[in-house]
């Protein structure tokens, strides 16, 4: 088993596969997923490669039983999971499936089909019972309608002109009508078509139906509505009829007398009972034959797609001369040979082949791919480092680092036992119920997002209560756990009076210090931040400059590996005392700061960062204090050196190549030159910026601070305010709101923020200095990989 | 300046067509598909471009039909998505675009009505883009002015059969002149409309339709020849937008035969061309392939302006001329008639 640290030693195999073993030997290097097969044929279109009558075949299968899927979807039956993982069926065993799945989906058509014939004449009978139901009243009211216009008590002088005409006639007004259904959405273009195409001549009415009666086809809820048209004559009859047609309205007879139309109504009643039974009996069938199909439809997914992936891969393989054996090119690992090498047996085994298949090495000049070789917790911070760019092969992988210094940068600044723990405990759930989560398969990008970095996240909770146990901040308190250490002055009286209470360390220290972290007096103090503010500060530049010293260091055992001696004496040696001579030397004197200047020694202390301006301009005024007799002299000896780091990280490297290349091999000075001082320019300006850069340890740390402490006297203390019988009430209120706010923006917020920031200090600020990240991943062939993604890869 | 805030509007759906645009198949596709030796090949490599698994749910055997609807029915899903998301003046730009699909299923339905075809029949070969409310019942009339009366008053394109309302009985001539009317003032009024919107638009659209409506005079011109549509009938057809307007279509109103279209045409250096490469010959191409070319060409030269509605315009166009490539190429492979399979359209 290889390390973390560098990806797996990886090598190019042929492989010799005798034609009848080829598909046995694939489907055990899919179950292993430890190869990476190449595509030979890569000028190939896919319907010309060998097996794509096969791949065909697998299509057709999946096709029938998505189809399958969907219908035993359509009816809710759960689908059995047993999570068992058959193997790949003998190629001959494909016909039984195929026949298999002809059988079932010829089965559920025909069940589909008499169903929907059903569930039409279904449909027609009850659209016909609501006609004759509604119409009645229609018919009613026309009655009443119709006598009220033959009323002798009307007053001859109020009917018109021609109304005494049809009178005199004395034709009786003779309607005719046609009654149907149509869809509710329609009915006001209907209208209008109606009135338009017929000028007006015709009287519709209409009634919802207040059930929503089942499309037959596509098995939606469609809302729909009752009406008849009265008109008069023939031409105007199949004019109506061409519009009912043209919106999808069905017509259906009614009889106009009130008898008949009853009688025909109790017919239609029974008939509808009559198949009611029937459509129970089929629905009933076809619920039989799903549940038998469900049982089964997870294992036939997985069998088909194995057989896919296998003729897919088969595809890539080179046919030899004789054609009875197939060649293909891999990476593999080189751990693992002897776990091909035995699947491969068990593989032409299985065949029943007598002619064993034959693994050979091969030099390559090209690069082989990336695989690093990763447990559940190593994985999430691989994936960090992948995400900005996969490891060139066989160079220093951060992931092994950051698995420390991500965490821990992270909780420097999100610096809070109560926020930590929140964390903390939440991924601790996460990871605790691993096996019960995963299962569920929850398709939430945000949850996965979470999900997939429990391990990330349960470490930068721990790593937060512990840097909040330094910073002494719970929810922006302080905890008194070693008894404050100054002086009596302070007692809880005193303090209570004191409203602005500016702690002087001078004189109120009582010499022993707190034992581990910030003294607690500091949180009732005004100047708190000033204090704080200038310990994180100098953290952050110490912090920083000792990432990117360590960064500097592994890109010297990349040099080293990959045997570059020359990157060693031009590189990375002007590196190290560039930046150790602008900013190692800084963080020295922060130390000797803190270690040689007491509390009473504080006033005339010098300011290091007047001290580090001077240094760069060479200015030493005469009052300015110094730290050490002779400063002046040994901080300009320090600044000439990192400057003539400078022309020697630019143009030794270079001149030096060009010496090498004297005898004539094409070597394109520009080109090396400009490289270089790209790199050089990186660099000496990445450095300045850089420890700049690291200043947002304190800054982010400074904001989430004073974000939870505004949270604390702006909300919490509110609750504290009153008074009385009510205040218990407005405690709860109030503590609720506090909670609320503070897991939002306090944990999820401010986490995300920091997290981001956590990240780019290593992406940018870590990596640079030592990482390539060129490399490709290692894809190999895997069922375990194909299955979880549903195949939909081709 | 609208380019400042375009960005703010159409930002969004701009990227989406352009990158829909991405996905028209390029020539090395066409290469790949004309080796194709059945249709299952075709789907095959088609399931390796954008078009993904269009047809995985279909069962076999796979015919041209089916995948001519697929593929309209992916574009009609894609043009659907654009419009939902759209806002002024684009929204107004995209109806335009469907107008002349409503156009071609308004006369596919009056003429398979008078040839005593069924509806439903009919419905189903309508493009999914033009299709309204009151379409399916368009069989009730049978005259233009019932036509307008019954039918088309709702719809947006009254304006433009405001023209063609006569007494007379619905027939293959009528319907001929009632297309042309229709597409003639459909054509002027979008073209109008794009040249109010200025800017980019104007100068990419006003092209685009010029072209659009010169080589519907030529066709119109040509297609005449030998019936009884008089002189005078044939220019009131021509769309006066184009670049032919006002002189070459006065001239083309006069032609008589092929040879006086040309003529026409030699005036005019982008249409001398077409008419020059076109032959009847086995082996030349043909007028309308011709002018399919042009089209192409000025589709593919709107993606390079950015800040105006010419791309959607341009998008739908190309996606066409591509199912036209595919069909053409699925029905040489389902006939084995390989001999003219090359006969396709190149894109990109």
């Amino acid at each position: 088993m290889g390390s973390l640290l560098r990806s797996e030693e990886m090598t190019l195999c042929q492989l010799f596969l005798q034609s009848e073993a080829a598909y046995t030997c694939v489907s055990e290097l899919g179950e292993l997923g430890l190869v990476q097969f190449r595509d030979l044929n890569p000028d190939f279109n896919a319907f010309q490669r060998k097996f794509v009558n096969e791949i065909r075949r697998c299509e057709e299968m999946e096709r029938k039983l998505r189809f399958l899927e969907k219908e035993i979807k359509k009816d809710g039956i759960p689908m059995l999971d047993t999570g068992d993982n058959p193997d790949a069926p003998a190629p001959r065993e494909m016909i039984d499936l195929e026949a298999t799945f002809e059988k079932l989906e010829n089965e559920m058509k025909e069940v589909n089909s008499n169903s929907e014939a059903l569930k039409k004449n279904y449909l027609e009978l009850t659209e016909l019972k609501h006609i004759l139901r509604k119409t009645q009243t229609f018919f009613d009211e026309a009655e009443f309608q119709h006598q009220a216009m033959h009323d002798p008590y009307l007053g001859e002088e109020t009917m018109g002109l021609l109304g005494e005409e049809s009178q005199r006639s004395g034709q009786p007004l003779r309607l005719g009508f046609v009654a149907g259904v149509i869809g509710r959405e329609k009915i006001p273009a209907f209208e209008r078509m109606l009135w338009r195409a017929c000028r007006g001549n015709v009287f519709l009415r209409q009634a919802e139906i207040d059930k929503a009666m089942e499309d037959p086809v596509t098995g939606d809820q469609v809302l729909k509505s009752v009406f008849i048209i009265f008109f008069q004559g023939d031409q105007l009859k199949s004019r109506v009829k061409k519009i009912c047609e043209g919106f999808r309205a069905t017509l259906y007879p009614c009889p106009e007398t009130q008898s008949e139309r009853r009688e025909m109504s109790i017919g239609v009643m029974t008939r509808i009972e009559d198949l009611n039974t029937v459509l129970g009996q089929t629905g009933d069938h076809r619920h039989r034959v799903l549940v038998a199909a469900a049982k089964n439809i997870k294992v036939w997914f997985i069998k088909v797609r194995k057989i896919k992936a296998i003729y897919h891969t088969l595809n890539m393989f080179n046919l030899d001369v004789t054609q009875k054996c197939l060649i293909a090119e891999c990476w593999c690992p080189f751990a693992d040979l002897d776990r091909i090498q035995q699947a491969l047996q068990r593989g032409t085994e299985r065949s029943g082949s007598s002619v064993p298949s034959i693994l050979n090495r091969m030099s390559t000049k090209q690069e082989p791919p990336t695989y690093n070789r990763n447990n559940k917790l190593t994985q999430g911070f691989q994936n960090l480092v992948d995400a900005y760019g996969v490891a060139s092969y066989r160079e220093i992988n951060p992931a092994p680092f950051t698995i420390i210094s991500f965490p821990f940068l992270f909780a420097v600044m999100f610096g809070d036992m109560g926020h930590g723990l929140i964390m903390f405990l939440f991924a601790l759930w996460m990871v605790i119920r691993e096996k019960q989560l995963q299962a569920k398969k929850i398709d939430n990008e945000i949850w996965s997002t979470f999900f997939g970095g429990r391990y990330i996240i349960l470490l930068m909770g721990a790593f937060s209560m512990y840097t909040g146990f330094i910073y002494n901040d719970v929810f922006s308190k302080s905890l008194n756990l070693f008894g404050c250490q100054c002086d009596k002055d302070y007692t809880p009286a005193s303090l209570d009076n004191n409203q602005h209470l500016q702690l002087n360390p001078n004189g109120s220290y009582t010499g022993t210090p707190y034992a581990i972290g910030l003294d607690p007096i500091w949180s009732v103090a005004l100047n708190k931040i000033a204090f704080t503010n200038s310990l994180k500060m100098k953290t952050s530049i110490i912090l920083g400059v000792s990432q990117m010293m360590f960064g500097v260091a592994l890109s010297f055992l990349n040099h080293r590996y990959f045997q570059r001696p020359m990157n060693i004496i031009c590189e990375f040696i002007p590196q190290v005392i560039f930046l150790f001579c602008m900013f190692g030397y800084l963080c020295i004197l922060i130390f000797h700061k803190w270690t040689h200047y007491t509390s009473d020694m504080a006033g005339n202390a010098p300011s290091l960062l007047i001290g580090a301006i001077n240094m760069f301009l060479f200015n030493y005024p005469k009052h300015s204090k110094l730290i050490y007799s002779g400063q002046p002299g040994f901080q300009g000896f320090l600044v000439v050196i990192a400057v003539l780091c400078v022309p020697w990280m630019l143009l030794v490297k270079p001149f030096l190549l060009r010496y090498q290349a004297r005898y004539g091999q094409p070597f394109d000075f520009a080109d090396v030159m400009i490289n270089q001082g790209i790199h050089t320019i990186e660099y000496c300006l990445g450095c300045i910026s850089h420890t700049a850069s690291y200043l947002r340890l304190w800054a982010l740390s400074l904001a989430h601070a004073q974000l939870s402490e505004v949270l604390w006297t702006m909300v919490m203390r509110l609750g504290f305010m009153f008074d009385g019988f009510i205040a218990p009430f407005m405690l709860v209120i109030v503590f609720f709101f506090w909670a609320g706010a503070t897991v939002i923006i306090l944990v999820v917020m401010e986490g995300l923020s920091a997290f981001l920031h956590a990240l780019r200090l290593h992406w940018v600020e870590f990596q640079s200095k030592f990482y390539k990240g060129e490399g490709y991943m290692f894809q190999p062939f895997s069922y375990e990989h194909i299955l979880d993604h549903g195949g939909e890869e081709n | 300046m609208p380019e400042l805030s375009f960005n703010i509007d159409h930002g969004y759906l701009e990227g989406l067509v352009r990158g829909f645009k991405c996905g028209v198949l390029k020539q090395a596709d066409y290469l790949n598909l004309v080796q194709c030796e059945t249709l299952e090949d075709l789907k095959l490599h088609l399931q390796s471009t954008d078009y993904g698994n269009f047809l995985a749910n279909e069962p076999s055997p796979l015919t041209v039909s089916v995948i001519d609807d697929k593929m309209r029915e992916k574009l009609v899903v894609e043009f659907q998505h654009l419009r939902n998301h759209c806002l002024e003046p684009l929204a107004t730009f995209l109806d335009y675009i469907t107008y002349s699909y409503m156009i071609d299923n308004i006369i596919l339905l009056i003429t398979g009505t008078l040839h005593q075809r069924p509806i439903n029949e009919l419905i189903s070969k309508c493009h999914p883009l033009g299709s309204f409310e009151q379409m399916e019942a368009i069989h009730i009339a049978s005259t233009p002015a019932e036509l307008y009366n019954a039918v088309l008053v709702d719809t947006p394109l009254a304006p433009y059969f405001i023209d063609c309302i006569s007494e007379q009985d619905l027939d293959e001539m009528n319907i001929e002149i009632i297309r042309n009317t229709l597409y003639k003032a459909y054509l002027e009024d979008f073209y109008n409309f794009c040249k109010n919107l200025g800017g980019a638009t104007a100068e990419v659209m006003c092209e685009a339709l010029a072209f659009e409506a010169d080589r519907r005079a030529f066709i119109i011109t040509i297609n005449s020849f030998g019936t009884e549509l008089s002189k005078e009938d044939r220019e009131k057809l021509y769309p006066r937008c184009g670049n032919l307007y006002p002189d070459g279509l006065s001239k083309l109103s006069q032609a008589e035969d092929y040879d006086q279209v040309r003529q026409v045409a030699e005036y005019y250096a982008s249409y001398r061309e077409l008419f020059e490469g076109a032959g009847t010959n086995p082996g030349d191409k043909t007028l309308e392939d011709k002018f399919f070319e042009h089209e192409v060409k000025l589709m593919k030269q709107s993606f390079m302006h950015q800040f105006q509605f010419g791309v959607f315009y341009s998008y739908v166009k190309l996606k066409e001329q591509e199912c036209r490539n595919i069909i053409w190429i699925g029905e040489c492979v389902a006939q084995r008639h390989r001999a003219k399979i090359d006969s396709y359209i190149p894109i990109f």
